[in-house]
């Protein structure tokens, strides 16, 4: 992908300290790094900080210092042009899937027919057509993320967080799943310009990412910045991938 | 109390056990229970006295020894109920590859029941004995002190203890001294409860199946209560400053693991009813009868030892009170029940809403909350006889504050079981969930209608259904406030029951204990267990 000279976002030297009885934790080691239009993965161990990272991103947690930047403003609280797409899917179970979707459009100042049918249009480009009065209960994990999915989509969003989006999932289901994400990131039918997705899952990274930030262990700091060129779409099985994981492994451990 | 806890675990155990590892005697002993724990524990009273006591009645009053052994089967109707639920629900989460690698390794009989069955057994054993203990601290000031029979030859129950002390302060209409009796009774609650059970808790964790981590409390938390309690331990012998300083920070720590687990304990409960439901006919028709027969059986024991006759009874009670009377009071006592819930319910789910929105105002409350839970409503009784009707003994206003009275009474026995379930339930709603709502800017009213409170919604239930088991309980103390002070009801029908001319008044009494037992089971029937069924959509998927 094109790097346009403007960052979309930009993160700037973040801190995140817990304070605790006697001494206190440093989780995120004053983190750095700017975001442009790309598919942006941050792997590193687990427990390093990744998805509080994440977190801070969207405005959900506050770091100790610094400040992210979006188009140069700063972000204190969740955007509604940023899209989040969580591990557990985080469906609330008492509503059906068109519920679950239309959730995250209510709150904007869009015509109730309109929020109707963007949910539906949503719906139906994950392929959940004829799933809408369905109860996240009565679906699959692969089918709950892509309700996930549909959610953080209808909202059209500028950038779209993951926390370990496929690590719920079954080996096959998240293959799969992967390369939809990316297909449909690609489609130039989408407004959603930067993907920023926090894993430990390297191969994962490397298959789906333009460019891959590595995390040390606690307290994390930026290890490496790793750009990947490769043509899409990709194999999984690319013995290129292969060699980029190795590397990116090597740094973590 | 102690005896009868022992009795009562000895009962759970061997109960528990037998309901849940024999499939065929589970048929019967499940629903069996389910009646028992439905019988409002108050109404047993006058039943238990009668037939203890009534050996003796007439004009020697019955030995000191007779009483103690009717005070210690009330509470052990009182605690058994929730270990033997407890149990049952313990030995039912054992996962089966738990039970297939006993198996595999050729563990059967007690060695099976030693290393398996009882350690699984023990963390519901231990949450639910603080609940037992409650409802035993409950009757405390109930059966300590009790008068029954006619005037003349008026048996009177006096036990030396607190709840005999609170009684007297009342009749006396000394605030001061009541108000000590109540302090001191709920310093020994809350003594027991820190030192005891609090302790116990946090080694029951240890013995806990490792599901998925629990909302909120993870593995950092458990462990800091564990130093917490250490700390606190340490402290017991320190100056009084250090003491009240820790005793804080422990309180917040602890109680909000004590809710969850009181809170997870008491759903294990309620997936009861969908158990029952699928028992096989025989199984509820022998219940049923078992229960009527016993209750048959109750009904000769008393009379025969009056040497009344049954027939004389009925014809007494078909002479003095009509059906449609009994109907009427029981529509009233209904309405006082249908008030105190409509008021419980509105101020738990404001003060369940409150506490999940800010963090401060729950380490503010709860620890309030959780006193004002561990007084006994029985012991409030005198206080608000006190308060309430005795300044308006001569005014025309007596009816209006004697229902008032009543009322607030009832209010006391319901509201704790819904304010903790629905704090528990805002508690638990998990972490992401809250991110996701929060990302997707779901904020304010909305939050509070579409995510509180349909998350609190099981919890409603399930506070409802104890809430109403506690009203009836107070009900029947609560609408008889004193003598010549008193509401028509079911409640003051059944305490009046019992100063009755002997055989008229055991009918009354199994009279209007059927018709309670009944009422509770209709509307748990057709209420509680037809919204339960719906409320598994508001689940959170573990």
């Amino acid at each position: 992908m094109s790097q346009a000279s403007e960052p979309i976002l930009q993160i700037k030297d973040i801190a995140k300290i817990y304070p605790g009885e006697g001494k206190s934790t440093t989780v995120l080691d004053h983190i750095s790094f700017d975001v442009y239009k790309e598919f942006l993965c941050i792997v590193g161990p687990s427990g390093c900080g990744k998805s509080t990272l994440l977190r801070i991103i969207d405005g959900l947690d506050k770091p100790t210092s610094g400040q992210v930047l979006f188009h140069g403003q700063p972000i204190t609280s969740p955007s509604p042009k940023v899209g989040v797409i969580f591990q557990t899917f985080a469906l609330i179970p008492w509503k059906t899937v068109l519920g679950n979707v239309l959730m995250a459009i209510s709150s904007a100042s869009i015509q109730k027919e309109e929020q109707l049918k963007i949910a539906q249009k949503y719906i139906q480009d994950v392929g959940l057509e004829g799933f809408e009065s369905s109860y996240p209960k009565e679906l699959s994990g692969g089918m709950k993320q892509r309700v996930g999915i549909a959610r953080a989509l209808a909202l059209q969003p500028e950038v779209l967080l993951m926390d370990e989006p496929f690590s719920s999932l079954d080996a096959l289901t998240a293959e799969n799943l992967r390369r939809e994400v990316v297909d449909i990131w690609r489609d130039p039918a989408y407004p959603t310009g930067s993907v920023i997705m926090v894993t430990h899952n390297v191969q994962e990274a490397v298959e789906m990412a333009d460019r891959v930030i590595v995390l040390s262990a606690r307290p994390a700091k930026i290890v490496d910045d790793v750009r990947i060129d490769l043509e899409r779409p990709r194999s999984p099985r690319d013995p290129v991938l292969y060699d980029l994981a190795d590397r990116i492994i090597s740094k973590i451990s | 109390m102690t005896i009868a806890y022992i009795f009562a675990l000895t009962f759970a155990l061997a109960y528990g056990i037998t309901t849940a590892m024999s499939h065929r005697a589970s048929h019967v002993l499940l629903p069996l229970l389910d009646i028992f724990q439905s019988v409002p524990v108050l109404g047993v009273v006058p039943v238990v006295f009668l037939i203890i006591l009534g050996t003796g009645t007439g004009t020697t009053p019955p030995p000191e020894f007779n009483q103690e052994v009717a005070s210690i089967i009330l509470i052990f109707t009182a605690m058994a109920w929730a270990p033997t639920f407890g149990v049952i629900a313990g030995i039912n989460a054992i996962p089966t590859d738990i039970k297939e690698a006993a198996h595999a390794y050729g563990m059967h009989g007690t060695r099976y029941l030693r290393q398996i069955v009882l350690p699984a057994v023990f963390p519901e054993l231990v949450w639910s004995s603080i609940l037992a203990w409650g409802g035993g601290w409950y009757l405390i000031p109930v059966e300590e002190h009790l008068s029954f029979g006619q005037p003349p030859n008026q048996t009177q129950v006096d036990l030396p203890g607190l709840g005999r002390f609170i009684a007297l302060a009342a009749l006396k209409a000394d605030l001061g001294l009541a108000l000590f009796g109540l302090v001191v009774l709920v310093g020994i609650i809350l003594a027991i409860d820190r030192l005891i059970w609090k302790p116990l808790g946090v080694r029951a964790e240890k013995y806990k199946y490792e599901t998925v981590a629990a909302p909120r409390t993870t593995a950092t938390r458990q462990s800091s209560v564990v130093a917490g309690v250490r700390r606190y331990e340490d402290r017991l012998v320190s100056p009084v400053l250090t003491f009240f300083k820790s005793e804080r920070s422990y309180a917040a720590r602890v109680l909000e693991i004590t809710r969850l687990k009181r809170i997870r304990h008491i759903t294990e409960r309620l997936r009861f009813p969908e158990r029952i439901g699928r028992i096989p006919l025989w199984g509820r028709v022998l219940s049923y009868a078992i229960f009527v027969g016993l209750v048959i059986l109750g009904l000769i024991v008393t009379i025969m030892s009056r040497s009344q006759s049954i027939e004389r009874g009925i014809s007494l009670l078909a002479t003095d009170v009509t059906a449609l009377e009994l109907i009427a009071i029981t529509l009233l006592s209904l309405s006082r029940l249908v008030i105190a819930y409509a008021i419980a319910l509105s101020w738990t789910l404001g003060a369940g809403i409150l506490i999940a929105r800010s963090q401060k105002l729950s380490r503010l409350l709860v620890p309030i909350f959780d006193i004002g839970q561990s007084i006994p409503a029985t012991a409030l009784f005198p206080l608000v006889v006190i308060l309430l009707v005795d300044p308006f003994k001569n005014s025309p206003y007596l009816g209006f504050t004697l229902n008032l009275a009543s009322v607030l009474l009832i209010l006391t026995g319901m509201q704790w079981y819904l304010l903790f379930n629905i704090v528990g339930a805002v508690n638990g709603v998990p972490n992401d969930i809250l991110e996701a709502t929060a990302a997707y800017r779901i904020r304010g009213r909305r939050f509070v209608k579409e995510i509180l409170i349909p998350a609190s919604f099981p919890a409603i239930l399930i506070g409802s259904i104890q809430a109403w088991g506690g009203g009836w309980n107070a009900l029947i103390v609560s609408e008889s406030i004193g003598p010549n002070v008193s509401v028509p009801g079911l409640g003051s029908f059944l305490v009046q029951a019992s100063s009755r001319e002997p055989a008229l008044g055991a009918v009354e009494i199994y009279a209007s204990l059927l018709v309670m037992t009944g009422t509770v089971l209709i509307i748990n029937r057709l209420v509680w267990r037809r919204l339960l069924r719906k409320a598994d959509r508001y689940k959170f998927e573990a």
